[in-house]
């Protein structure tokens, strides 16, 4: 059973003309699966629908062979982490550090567990330095890493990434890249927006091309 | 007169935070396309908001030194009076956008200089084509793209026609077309003399300037040629290129 299944899938938002036209797919909670396609065509949209913001106007989609329209957010939420394509939407909490354990703290883990994940992470992401600082003040690729590390640390199944490598250099981008390759090794799996062609190339398993409403596999 | 003129700048957003910016000290010529390189964080973006006025008007903060934008100081000088001659194209475009649809949106500045609505008009109507754009045009800005984001905001800073274009991370959310049409869109404006900034960490896009400004935590460490980005040893050296 595929751990993601988009069955007929189509959109439109209200009063407009069909974005999405009979999307099907699969995705198991396993490698890197990167979607890519021209601006404006419903990328974000076909991810939102994904993670259950946005409801298709037409098909399913099953998360574990449920049907998540009978699923909460919350339930949601705690199979697949979304990362927005602007992560100021995401962000909130005073500190850098208290954005990191928001998450682990509405699942209830112990206080220890969960400031022993947040030091983990904090240096992983190279915000060691930053933990008291507020986040919105953040350059934008420390706003990146930050909301990154703040959806990776709940340990989705799946995690999905809108635009991952927006304002990350490239030193960055190779540590996100290896992060990645991190998550795959512990059988879970990512499915990311990009334009980044490079970083494509380098780190996915799977391309998905939206074009037209319509999507189709790299290479068919 | 140059166009950018850059005096001992130094800048922190709060008193007593960390300095963001260090003593920086450059000029800009008209027609020159200067990338600005760095790792995040290393006040990049900074950079752009004083070069447009922004630092010290709305984000206050501890400035010292001196920034002139065609001889004017933009410490002392409204912001109003900056806006037409510096653009400025915000990483996050979402700061930027708020009118209900891409067309308000490109033709609010020049209705707020009052022009005639016969030039607003005519202004609209070429940026639009000239961004192409023109399908988006009576679309909720809310509803775009990122990348449709960028480019609106884009169209609406051009639309100013400033003689200084800050683009801060533009191109990374525009697909491979739209980049291509983005590109040839500003070497057109250096043609016509318009000095342009670009931020990027895609070194591919900044090979499109002739000059290139690294900076790292603040400190302005290269001031050369476009050549520098064929050092591969040197971009190495500043993480701007990992194998």
């Amino acid at each position: 059973m595929a751990f993601m299944e988009l069955l007929q899938v189509s959109f439109s938002y209200r009063g407009q003309k069909q974005l999405l036209n009979d999307i099907n797919f699969s995705i198991h909670n396993e490698g890197i699966t990167a979607l890519t396609g021209p601006n404006g065509i419903g990328k974000t949209t076909l991810s939102k629908l994904m993670v259950g913001m946005l409801v298709p106007t037409t098909g399913h989609i099953t998360l574990k062979g449920q049907d998540i329209s009978g699923m909460t957010l919350a339930q949601i939420g705690r199979l697949v982490g979304y990362v927005f394509q602007n992560p100021e939407k995401q962000l909130f909490c005073p500190t850098v550090s208290e954005e990191i354990s928001f998450g682990l703290q509405n699942l209830e883990l112990p206080e220890h567990d969960v400031q022993r994940l947040v030091k983990e992470n904090l240096p992983y992401f190279e915000l060691e330095h930053l933990a008291q600082s507020f986040p919105l003040q953040l350059s934008e690729g420390e706003k990146r890493r930050l909301a990154i590390a703040a959806v990776l640390v709940l340990e989705p199944e799946l995690l999905v990434l809108d635009e991952p490598t927006t304002g990350l250099d490239a030193y960055r981008k190779h540590l996100l890249g290896e992060c990645l390759k991190k998550i795959v090794a512990s059988e879970r799996g990512v499915f990311m927006i990009s334009h980044d062609n490079n970083f494509i190339n380098r780190y996915a398993s799977r391309i998905l091309i939206l074009e037209n409403g319509r999507l189709k596999e790299h290479g068919c | 007169m140059s166009a950018v003129v850059v005096n001992n700048l130094n800048y922190r957003y709060q008193k007593g935070g960390k300095q963001i910016l260090k003593d920086l000290n450059f000029t800009m010529e008209q027609g020159q396309i200067v990338a600005v390189l760095g790792l995040s964080g290393s006040g990049k973006s900074t950079l752009c908001l004083c070069l447009g006025g922004i630092i010290p008007h709305y984000l206050g903060g501890q400035m010292s030194g001196q920034v002139l934008i065609n001889g004017q100081d933009t410490a002392k000088c409204k912001i109003a009076r900056l806006a037409p001659e510096v653009g400025i194209v915000f990483q996050d475009a979402d700061t930027q956008l708020f009118s209900p649809t891409v067309e308000d949106e490109i033709a609010f500045a020049p209705e707020n200089l009052c022009l005639p609505s016969e030039q607003i008009r005519h202004r609209v109507d070429a940026v639009i084509d000239m961004v192409g754009i023109n399908h988006l045009r009576y679309e909720n800005t809310n509803n775009l793209s990122g990348g449709q984001k960028h480019l609106v905001a884009m169209a609406s800073v051009l639309t100013l026609d400033p003689s200084i274009l800050v683009l801060d991370e533009v191109l990374a959310q525009l697909d491979a077309a739209v980049k291509k049409n983005v590109t040839e869109i500003l070497l057109e404006l250096r043609r016509r003399g318009k000095t342009i900034v670009i931020v990027e960490h895609e070194l591919e896009a900044a090979t499109i300037a002739n000059r290139v400004l690294l900076l790292e935590d603040g400190l302005l460490v290269n001031d050369g040629p476009a050549s520098l980005l064929q050092d591969k040893e040197l971009l190495a050296r500043h993480k701007l290129l990992v194998n």
